[in-house]
């Protein structure tokens, strides 16, 4: 007789994830279900006003929603993150919810936490997410409703945390260093690693708007830090700087210096996960909006989009010299945040090179040990 | 309490779990709270448990199941009515499944 026949696995003991390694396999995707918020967020890529109707009567409904998960379900997925804008804005939040979770899909959720209430407590203890994931834009009031520029959304925010703590359920805390709170940067991962014992990151870098929206992208760049700041606030938490050390050989990786390759796409997006839009639209990540590389779900099949569309945006070439040249032959390129998707937000085409980028990764690099640091590559 | 568990009854998957495969993983995903130790676990079955586990239909009894998967294995009825017990109890243990 066996001893146990049940056996119970963390998710990273999967099998599947040795599968993915050599092999195009759907884990989890990303449900956009609503692109509305609450806050007005000055370097939010896709934030619409709260009550905006146009982009309501836009969003998917729950029965387009359910067709979806149905069809990622048939696919295997394993995983969905519902997003937003702000997902607690949406009515049906709970009843989208509890579809992912009678699916046996594991969920996570991206919140600002000022809309929890006892409802949602009460909600979230009776079906657990994996996580919920709250980014903390300050910790006083004065920063916090600079960047949100949403009056009470400070106190909001903290009494929604407070309910998600004091009822365990399992939050993820997380930082955007922004010009508008990078003063205040030290005490809000101080604050963070209070409150979350597993887990903390903080993230400098700043998409610009999927919307193209002129006005907002110039002040989402006005919210970028110097280069040499990013590089100081990284050294200044020796977790996140010993991790970039110890990761450093995997991510300055020799293997993307192909000389005489012209593929667009050398990441991994599209090989185990997608994102749809509030609007229905896949994608292969949540920062690629070319129209060439976005697929109407409204009007065609996942398993098309997943088995079809992916494969043929990942097999898209360039011919710019100053790309094939610079970027796809850095040997940096992974301690930068260029790649298509950001190439085409920043400047309407897929592979161009994009100074700001360039000087952070740079100013990265340089801030390495010299044993990290990597030589640039010459052409052979 | 230990949960109790004989041949002649009937169980059927509860309504708080999901049971799937997952890239040839059959994986019992808990919905609700307190299925598993941590709301974090997700648990295995081997062949030969996801084989009981679809025969848990909410009419069969453990000893039908087990008569069934002995012609299926070719294995001692015995051994496999021991085995079709243990998982049962674990599972009912867990909450995972339910008397019908």
């Amino acid at each position: 007789m066996q001893d146990s026949f049940v056996e119970p696995l963390k998710l990273l003991e999967l099998p599947v994830w040795e599968k993915i390694k050599n092999e195009r396999r759907l884990i989890s995707f990303d449900l956009e279900i609503t692109a509305r918020c609450n806050n007005n967020c000055r370097h939010c890529y896709i934030n619409l006003p709260a009550k905006d109707k146009r982009t309501k009567e836009k969003e998917m409904s729950l029965a387009q929603i359910k067709n979806i998960v149905e069809q990622a379900i048939e696919l295997r997925a394993l995983w969905c993150l519902i997003t937003g804008g702000e997902p607690l804005l949406r009515e049906d939040f709970f009843d989208i919810y509890l579809y992912l979770k009678k699916k046996g899909l594991l969920i996570s959720v991206f919140t600002n936490a000022t809309l929890i209430t006892e409802e949602h407590i009460k909600f979230f203890k009776r079906y657990p997410p994996r996580d919920i994931e709250v980014t903390v834009y300050g910790v006083t009031e004065e920063t916090y409703e600079k960047v949100t520029r949403n009056p009470g959304s400070c106190d909001a925010f903290m009494d929604g945390l407070e309910l998600l703590l004091k009822n365990k359920v399992k939050v993820r805390l997380k930082a955007m260093a922004l010009r508008s709170n990078v003063h205040e940067l030290t005490a809000i991962s101080q604050f963070c690693r209070q409150r979350t014992k597993d887990y903390f990151r903080f993230d400098p870098f700043l998409h610009l708007r999927f919307d193209a929206d002129i006005k907002r992208n110039e002040e989402i760049k006005s919210e970028r830090l110097l280069p040499k700041e990013i590089v100081t606030i990284e050294k200044n938490d020796p977790e996140r700087f010993q991790a970039l050390e110890k990761g450093c050989d995997g991510l300055i990786n020799p293997d993307f210096a192909h000389f005489g390759c012209d593929h667009l796409f050398n990441c991994g997006t599209g090989n185990g996960s997608f994102t749809v839009s509030y609007d229905g639209f896949f994608r292969l990540c949540s920062s690629l909006w070319h129209p060439d590389c976005i697929y109407d779900l409204k009007k065609g099949m996942l398993a098309e989009a997943w088995h079809k569309f992916v494969p043929q945006v990942r097999g898209m070439r360039s011919k710019r010299d100053d790309f094939l040249k610079k970027c796809r032959v850095c040997p940096i390129i992974n301690l930068c945040i260029w790649c298509p998707a950001h190439s085409y937000l920043e400047t309407a085409e897929l592979d161009n090179p994009v100074d700001y980028f360039c000087k952070v990764a740079h100013a990265r690099s340089e801030s390495l040990a010299p044993q990290f640091r990597p030589s640039i590559a010459t052409q052979p | 309490m230990e949960a109790q568990v004989d041949l002649n009854s009937i169980y059927a998957p509860s309504e708080d779990v999901v049971a799937r495969d997952v890239h040839g993983e059959f994986i019992i995903i808990p919905m609700t709270s307190g299925i598993g130790d941590s709301d974090d676990a997700i648990f295995s079955l081997n062949e030969f448990g996801r084989a009981i586990w679809d025969k848990l239909d909410g009419k069969t009894s453990l000893k039908e199941v087990a008569r069934a998967l002995a012609l299926q294995f070719e294995g001692d009825t015995t051994e496999i009515e021991n085995d079709v017990l243990g998982l049962a109890e674990e599972l009912l243990k867990r909450k995972m499944i339910i008397k019908a």
